[in-house]
């Protein structure tokens, strides 16, 4: 028995072993041409955030797909994993930079690719972030990029939908605290929210909760007694379901807003008929209404991959973020990674089908524009477009 | 006879730590970032391996505490090593609390101070938590290690909170993981090999017996939770140090289980076990990202190789491992020369039964 096993192990082994020759030798035979340009992608595929991770690899892997091609030269992504991991995260930049990589796309999530910045601003490499919000992913990092929007506006756009949609002249905010997306939006909610309202006193309540949390019986009775106009909840998906679904039961009819992480199937079956009505904003795509002509034609490719899934909107940034990166190339003219990096810096106009945008100082796509979406009928629901000046 | 056995082992001593220290300057100056990074992270998970296998293997208690301990040493390095004059940048929410927000040191410092605060926070846990045993203590030093956490997940103005704190000056050399790895490799062989080492291994077999024989258990126990606490607070920050960016999400429970991974494939109470299960599991998981990659043999494309696939060959290895060896890699023996010697003769000796040819004349 223990011998079977012993071989079976050693098997194991020289499978993997073989696996490492197959695809050194595959990668050699067709980069020894020298006609292969590479782009790395790290996501996490697997751990906590793979959902994620997963459709933003389906965008790139299509954009790809539909444009294999710069400077004359084939392009070759090259995927990684970062495990929903920040030290993983920063390993396997640097992997991708061992394997000669032109420029980086990633990731699903804020904290992996300020971990990964790290790395990728001494290796002096370009990145290109795909749905990671946070503030410090840019700053003080000339090497990194994004497509989406920031933290700072999108708590904005919703303040403005608070006051300005909604007439609210008095908020409630529940955060997630271990949460930096559901505290960066909130604190910017708040400030913005104050300045429209010119009252100091216009958020009536701040309520916390942990990830994880299952009762928020507790934080929603106190909000309730304050009888707030409306109550800004952004968080993670399956908290913040749960906080509507116990405030509907507590008898609050004020509206619950919250932000892009809502738009997640799991919301909707978790919080069933209760979250009807929730307003959140996400990044501008809709499958029913594409921006351009490139948007049309990326949904008809993508709905012949895919036929019965919806697009999510960080399948749409992570196609946006592999052409945004051909782009530079491209206008760079080599893949020269300062040559990149100038490229990249001085974007303008780029056409993306999640909006058109430049490139601001700190390396963030300007969007001025978000879109709201509304739960109806247990589906998302495109409502309307708000553009911050 | 003992004598010359004695010098033989001096000398392959010698030979062994020239040619790893020759081998350390090789792969410092002539191996790329990413292979450095992973020799830092391997050099990481063996000091943390070896806090929590102080405690766990050598003096027999169950705890599951080290990625609080692990906490304080990473984020005393983060708040202090961090420039002044980016820490606003940092804070960008909230400023940072005024008395600590003009305070800079340097790395070994900071390290330093991060092993001895985390020292204290084991005093301290210990008073209450020492008196549990077995899975009560587990359960203990969990709940410890996730007060800590979200103590820092709560304390904005000197953590940051949930925005973790970034700008931390990192290093790419290996000299500073590596360098302490070696030091608490040392270490912790002249502990175990000290009186206080078989009083923890005398109350890892039995308690009541090592009471009997005089050993004072509180002292023993507390002792040995103060020096994993401090070894766990250097690991921690040298986690800091290495990867410049650190929030309270990276030091969730589930951190512990990757050391308590390591000592159980190293085997519970065997220094070099552990770090020789460090090695497999940091650098073998690297290794296995093959299996990530695309593979086209004989060109076929084999659909099983796609991104996540290595965590399925990783667990069978694993599963694998631990049918054979149940006690770890090296249960609780210890590498050296004697065993190698005595492996080498037991292979040869079964090589020479197997095939009488190589015995020579002698024997018949």
């Amino acid at each position: 028995m223990k011998k079977i096993l012993a071989v079976l192990l050693c098997m194991t082994l020289s499978v993997g072993l073989l696996a490492g020759c197959g695809s050194k030798a595959a990668t050699t035979g067709t980069a020894a041409a020298d006609d292969v340009i590479k782009i790395g992608v790290f996501e996490p595929l697997t751990g906590g955030s793979a959902a994620g991770g997963e459709l933003e690899v389906e965008g790139i892997k299509l954009a790809n797909q539909m444009h294999p091609e710069v400077l004359g030269k084939k392009v070759e992504l090259i995927i990684v994993d970062n495990k929903s991991d920040k030290a993983e995260s920063a390993t396997a930049v640097s992997r991708l930079i061992d394997q000669g990589v032109v420029s980086i796309i990633g990731s699903w999530g804020s904290g992996y690719s300020i971990a990964a910045g790290d790395v990728i601003k001494k290796a002096e490499i370009t990145a290109v972030g795909t749905s990671c919000t946070n503030m410090m992913v840019t700053k003080g990092n000339d090497w990194y990029f994004r497509v989406c929007f920031i933290d700072p506006f999108q708590g904005k756009i919703m303040a403005n939908y608070a006051f300005t949609r909604l007439g609210a002249k008095t908020a409630a905010i529940i955060q997630e605290v271990s949460n930096d997306y559901s505290v960066g939006l909130a604190s910017y909610f708040k400030d913005e929210f104050i300045r429209l309202t010119g009252d100091a006193n216009s958020i009536v309540e701040i309520a916390n909760y942990n990830t994880g949390d299952s009762d928020f019986s507790g934080i929603l009775t106190n909000v309730k007694a304050k009888n707030p106009d409306v109550i800004f909840a952004p968080g993670n998906f399956t908290e913040s379901a749960q906080v509507v679904k116990q405030g509907k039961k507590l008898g609050i009819t004020a509206p619950f807003i919250g932000g892009d992480t809502w738009e997640t199937g799991e919301f909707i079956d978790v919080g069933g008929a209760d979250v009807e009505g929730a307003v959140f904003s996400t990044f501008l795509f809709d499958e029913q209404a594409p921006l351009n002509d490139k948007a049309a034609k990326f949904i008809e490719e993508y709905k012949k991959v895919y036929p019965d899934k919806t697009i999510a909107a960080v399948t749409a940034l992570g196609y946006d973020s592999y052409i945004f990166t051909l782009d530079a190339i491209e206008r760079a003219g080599s893949t020269d990674p300062v040559a990149i990096q100038k490229a990249m810096a001085s974007t303008a106009g780029f056409e993306g089908i999640t909006g058109t945008f430049d490139i601001t100082a700190d390396g963030d796509a300007d969007k001025d524009i978000a879109a709201i979406k509304e739960v109806k009928n247990g589906e998302f629901v495109f409502k309307e477009t708000i553009t911050l000046k | 006879m003992k004598k010359q056995y004695d010098k033989k082992r001096v000398v392959l001593n010698l030979i062994l730590i020239a040619a790893s220290v020759a081998l350390l300057i090789y792969a410092n100056e002539n191996m790329s970032f990413y292979s450095k990074r992973i020799i830092n992270l391997c050099a990481v998970y063996a000091i943390m391996g070896l806090s929590m296998n102080l405690i766990n293997g050598f003096t027999g208690m169950f705890s599951l505490g080290s990625a609080g301990f692990m906490a304080i040493g990473a984020y005393a390095v983060a708040i202090f090593t961090v420039p002044v004059d980016v820490r606003a940048e940092v804070f960008y929410l909230q400023p940072m609390w005024p008395l600590i927000a003009n305070i800079h040191i340097g790395f070994l410092p900071a390290m330093i101070l991060g092993g001895f605060l985390s020292a204290i926070a084991a005093f301290l846990i210990g008073f209450p938590v020492l008196r549990l045993r077995g899975d009560y203590l587990a359960i203990a030093t969990l709940g410890f290690s996730e007060i800590i956490r979200i103590a820092f997940t709560n304390l904005q103005t000197v953590t940051n909170g949930p925005l973790g704190i970034k700008y931390i000056p990192s290093f790419d050399e290996i000299w500073w993981p590596v360098g302490v790895a070696i030091v608490t490799t040392v270490f912790m062989f002249l502990l175990i090999k000290s009186t206080y080492g078989r009083a923890f291994k005398a109350i890892r077999e039995d308690e009541i017996a090592a009471e009997a024989m005089g050993i004072n258990l509180f002292k023993h126990k507390m002792l040995s939770f103060v020096i994993s606490g401090f070894m766990a607070g250097m690991g921690g920050a040298l986690m800091a140090g290495i990867l410049g960016t650190i929030d309270p999400k990276q030091f969730l429970f589930t951190l512990t289980y990757n050391f308590l991974l390591i000592i159980v494939l190293g085997g519970m109470g065997s220094i070099s076990g552990t770090i020789i299960s460090s090695v497999i599991v940091t650098a073998g998981l690297e290794w296995l990202r093959i299996a990530d990659e695309p593979m086209i043999m004989f060109g076929y494309h084999i659909p099983m190789f796609r991104p996540g696939f290595r965590m399925v060959v990783f667990s069978i290895l694993l599963m694998a491992i631990v049918l054979f060896f149940s006690k770890g890699l090296m249960g609780t023996k210890e590498l050296s020369w004697e065993l190698l010697g005595n492996w080498y003769k037991r292979q040869r000796a079964r090589f020479i039964k197997k095939d009488p040819s190589l015995k020579g004349g002698g024997s018949k």
